[in-house]
């Protein structure tokens, strides 16, 4: 991961903002495009030039996971090859593809006549979250506020390959009204992890079942998280029981939170 | 390789530098569920008396680790009028075993970061500190080793025999919906007296 | 034995008759939650990452050059006059036993619990013998009478509540046991007692064989473990020829790292160190010992991409920790071993004829990488296996043609524009219809959730903020 300052200071100082590109990845596009356009407005309020990426689908992760490596291949090429006219870091509101790329793309393409453009490119992976994490001075100054109780849900990769824990709290910190509650199960999978999810319809929903009961229990307003996965599989649920808490992204409270 | 000089750091089976022996070896026991006392050589027949009765036992084995003390410990039993044997001479008897209601033991050592206590198959036998359901210990003070890799690094040269047994607190199980119970196939009480000068005054 | 759940039913049929136990999916959570808690309270203050990584050095080392490891082990093992003898596979194993048992004439077996004996399926063999075989960890006395199996590596009956205990329990008695779980100890503890004294060999795993002193080492909470190697006149000791360290200092190690993994214990109430039968003088202790190196699929691992799984040391952390495992317990994976560990080693050692799905089985979540005493990449080898089952061609044909499909549409970014806004629009009316339950895999999605919809407008035809 590489880190990334700059943005409204140095624009102020007389300097061209700093360019980042924004990977939507294909859940964020096809299924919560709002959430990237939140995600897009929240980086331009850091002062970023941001660019959104267009000709790239998808990380590979669902194929790569599932073992079906050539296929995974096929896919993330599109994606390496169109973030390679990109430059700048590379902002990834997922943090399981933020993962995916940053870390085993450089495996993927081990050998392939891709493989340098894919360690590039995999080099300049940045997590939306950890990025706004480097300008809590601009979030702390335009006076956010949400008022309700949040619980906040570590994406299993975002958490466990990138280390990512502090920074989206942090970020969440710089929120006026919003109580985050710690969640006894804040790094417990939520039982999505792709194909898994449909393979084992059941067992997948009883994990999505304990995380919901736990932040119910915590009476939690919102469950949120940076990973689109765990959203559609923790929402999905929530929905269907048609109960609380509602479940959204980090950059989706953000902007409720007045961040637009 | 990583340095293990400072095994402490990593390990809590290790004690830290400055860290008082004693000290840690009587909390650690206390928390695995077994008690201690800390006597003088004159004291020593007293407290063992005084924790089986204590206990409420009657029949009582002594093990070939009490060294020149057991005579002197079975002696003052004998007085006290328990019922008292040397458990190597009954070791085969099952019967006589199955009875036992406490057993005293020396050791070969004993850990102070686990507090545990190490016993030998020569001394206190296999079975010696384990069969009765109580079991009192004796363990001399300088008999104390720092933590694990201390007690490994002596482990050779302390004679134990075909096993060397580290014994820390009493028997447990959690097995039934994670209750812990103490008392399974060892001793429900194991209490240790921990002795500052040498059992064969 | 009863038929094997591998072969006749899938992990989806297992996991279902599991999720429907409610106590289960309450005493599961709850037992492994204090086990991971206590492991955190002990280590509080320590470098338990940095311990994890010496343990792991010993482990790579020892894996590096194992036959090295196992001759002096055997050397050091027949120095202290105990028999070694070496078994290929579970059956080479089992009769072994099976002639130590017959050569001795014994009639009553006391054991202490043992996952090789478990892998190796040695009570049914004995019993056939004609022997009485007795299993004297609490756990394991109930599991046998119930006919059951264990279904954690160290609480082997975490699945049971107190209730079914007792009546297992009562049923041996012939008369109702009070509902209290020390008496239920108590009275286990009389019955095994007997059990202990009237056994002719006593049969223990080896949770390491440390090499230099030809060391067998026992770990237990309850004393079996001592009560089987100190009673009967004979203890064989069935040993994972990957168990073996090098060194008593290495033990110094890999003791807290076992003790502290498994239960959150600084260390066991007992640890037994055995170098041989009784000696000369000694007043207790079997006339004879037995160490069988078991081997059963494990060479064959060596040198390949996963001969890190031979670093195991079977401590049940990653099954404490694993989120499937949570719901569904150890019975859902159909063999010995549960949880990210058994998803692995299953396929490994059975092939993946039987345990190829298991792999499957994992949300890929990576809590067990994390907690895993000997850093085992239990991620990357699931992974690996995925692939594979792939690579082999052993991948169902419907998986194969969703996967080629996927890649045909997401590889062109004007085929993934064309296909998903044909597909948004289709999964909407169905959506509307509530047909959602005849679209395959969303279909199985929608079982209990709702179905994430297309939207009308994805991001790349915002067009207006195109570069």
């Amino acid at each position: 991961m590489i880190g990334i300052r700059g943005g409204a200071d140095t624009t102020r100082g007389g300097h061209l903002p700093d360019t980042v590109a924004l990977f939507p990845t294909c859940l964020g596009d096809l299924v919560m495009p709002d959430t990237v356009e939140h995600a897009q407005h929240a980086l331009g309020v850091c002062g970023l030039d941001v660019r959104p990426v267009r000709g790239g689908t998808c990380c590979g992760q669902p194929a790569f996971n599932a073992g079906f490596h050539p296929h995974a291949r096929r896919v993330a090429r599109v994606s390496v090859r169109a973030l390679a006219q990109t430059t700048g870091p590379i902002v990834v509101p997922a943090g399981s593809c933020a993962a995916m790329m940053s870390r085993h793309w450089v495996g993927l393409f081990a050998g392939d006549r891709d493989a340098e453009l894919a360690r590039q490119v995999a080099g300049r992976v940045v997590e939306f979250s950890a990025v706004l994490a480097t300008h809590l001075d601009v979030l702390e100054r335009r006076h956010l506020s949400w008022p309700g109780t949040a619980g906040y849900h570590d994406s299993c990769h975002m958490l466990r390959e990138l280390r990512l824990s502090g920074e989206p709290r942090a970020v969440l910190g710089c929120v006026r009204d919003l109580e985050l509650v710690p969640l006894a199960s804040a790094d417990r999978c939520c039982g999505f992890g792709g194909t898994f999810s449909v393979r084992y319809p059941e067992v997948s929903v009883a994990m999505a079942d304990s995380k919901l009961d736990d932040a119910r229990s915590r009476g939690v307003d919102v469950l949120i998280s940076a990973d689109p996965g765990c959203l559609m599989q923790l929402g999905g649920r929530a929905e269907r029981t048609g109960d609380t808490p509602r479940v959204i992204h980090i950059a989706t409270l953000l902007h409720e939170a007045g961040l637009r | 390789m990583s340095d293990r000089t400072q095994l402490w750091r990593m390990a809590p089976t290790e004690l830290a530098p400055h860290e008082d022996a004693l000290t840690r070896f009587q909390a650690e026991l206390e928390r695995a569920g077994g008690s201690s006392v800390s006597v003088g050589p004159g004291e020593l027949v007293g407290e063992i008396t005084a924790t089986l009765a204590a206990a409420g036992a009657h029949r009582i084995a002594l093990t070939a680790d009490l060294g020149d003390a057991r005579p002197v410990i079975a002696q003052a039993l004998e007085i006290a009028r328990y019922d008292v044997v040397d458990y190597d001479a009954i070791a085969d008897d099952r019967a006589a075993v199955r009875d036992l209601d406490a057993t005293v033991t020396g050791c070969l050592a004993a850990v102070a970061a686990t507090g545990s206590i190490v016993t030998g198959a020569t001394g206190a036998g296999r079975a010696g500190a384990l069969v009765a359901p109580t079991h009192v210990c004796v363990v001399e003070t300088r008999r104390l080793v720092d933590g694990l890799a201390s007690l490994m690094r002596l482990a050779p040269r302390l004679g134990a025999g075909s096993m060397m047994a580290l014994q820390t607190g009493p028997s447990r199980t959690a097995d039934i919906e994670k209750t812990l119970i103490v008392g399974v196939h060892g001793p429900k009480r194991v209490h240790v007296v921990l002795l500052d000068g040498v059992l064969a005054d | 034995m009863s038929e094997d759940p591998l072969t006749s039913s899938t992990f989806a049929e297992r996991a279902r008759v599991q999720l429907a136990k409610p106590f289960l999916r309450e005493a599961v959570p709850r037992a492994t939650d204090i086990a991971v808690r206590d492991l955190r309270e002990r280590f509080a203050g320590h470098d338990y990452d940095g311990l994890r990584e010496l343990g792991r050095e010993i482990r790579a080392r020892t894996m590096a050059d194992l036959e090295d490891a196992l001759a002096t082990l055997t050397d050091a093992l027949v120095a202290n006059g105990i028999h070694v003898h070496h078994a290929a596979d579970a059956a080479a194993a089992r009769e072994h036993i099976r002639r130590i048992c017959r050569e001795s004439d014994a009639t009553r077996v006391v054991k202490v619990k043992s996952m090789a004996t478990e892998e190796i399926a040695l009570n049914p063999a004995l019993v056939a013998d004609g022997l009485e075989v007795t299993e004297t960890d609490l756990g394991e006395y109930v599991v046998q009478l119930d006919g059951d199996r264990p279904s954690h590596i160290i609480a082997p009956i975490i699945h049971k509540t107190r209730a079914e205990v007792r009546e297992t329990l009562s049923r041996v008695a012939g008369r109702e046991l009070p509902d209290d779980a020390s008496e239920l100890t108590d009275f286990a503890r009389e019955r095994l007692r007997d059990a202990f004294m009237d056994a002719d060999v006593g049969i223990s795993g080896a949770n390491f064989g440390v090499a230099e002193t030809g060391t067998i080492v026992l770990v237990t909470n309850e004393g079996n473990g001592r009560m089987c190697t100190s009673m009967p006149r004979i203890h064989i000791a069935l040993m994972g020829i990957e168990r073996v360290i090098p060194t008593l200092e290495d033990l110094s190690v890999m003791l807290p790292l076992i003790t502290g993994a498994g239960t959150g214990q600084l260390i066991t109430s007992y640890v037994s160190m055995l170098s041989g039968p009784r000696g000369e003088g000694e007043p207790d202790g079997p006339e004879a010992m037995h160490v069988v190196l078991l081997d059963n699929g494990r060479r064959a691992l060596l040198g390949t991409e996963y001969q890190e799984v031979l670093h195991c040391i079977r401590c049940g952390a990653c099954q404490n920790v694993c989120p499937v495992y949570r719901q569904v317990g150890g019975h859902a994976y159909g063999w010995v071993y549960g949880g990210p560990i058994g998803a692995v080693l299953t396929p490994l050692f059975l092939g993946t004829e039987a345990g190829g799905e298991l792999p499957q089985a994992s949300s890929l979540c990576g809590a067990c990488d994390d907690i895993c005493p000997v850093k085992i990449p239990l991620h990357d080898l699931l992974l690996q296996l995925r692939r594979t089952r792939v690579d082999d061609g052993a991948a169902p044909w419907r998986e194969r043609l969703a996967a080629e499909l996927w890649a045909w549409a997401w590889s062109s970014p004007r085929r993934y524009r064309v296909v998903t806004r044909i597909g948004g629009g289709v999964v909407r009316v169905m959506a509307a219809a509530g047909l959602m339950s005849s679209l395959g895999p969303l279909g199985r999605w929608a079982r209990g959730r709702t179905i994430p919809t297309p939207a009308r407008r994805p991001f790349h035809s915002r067009g207006e903020r195109d570069v």
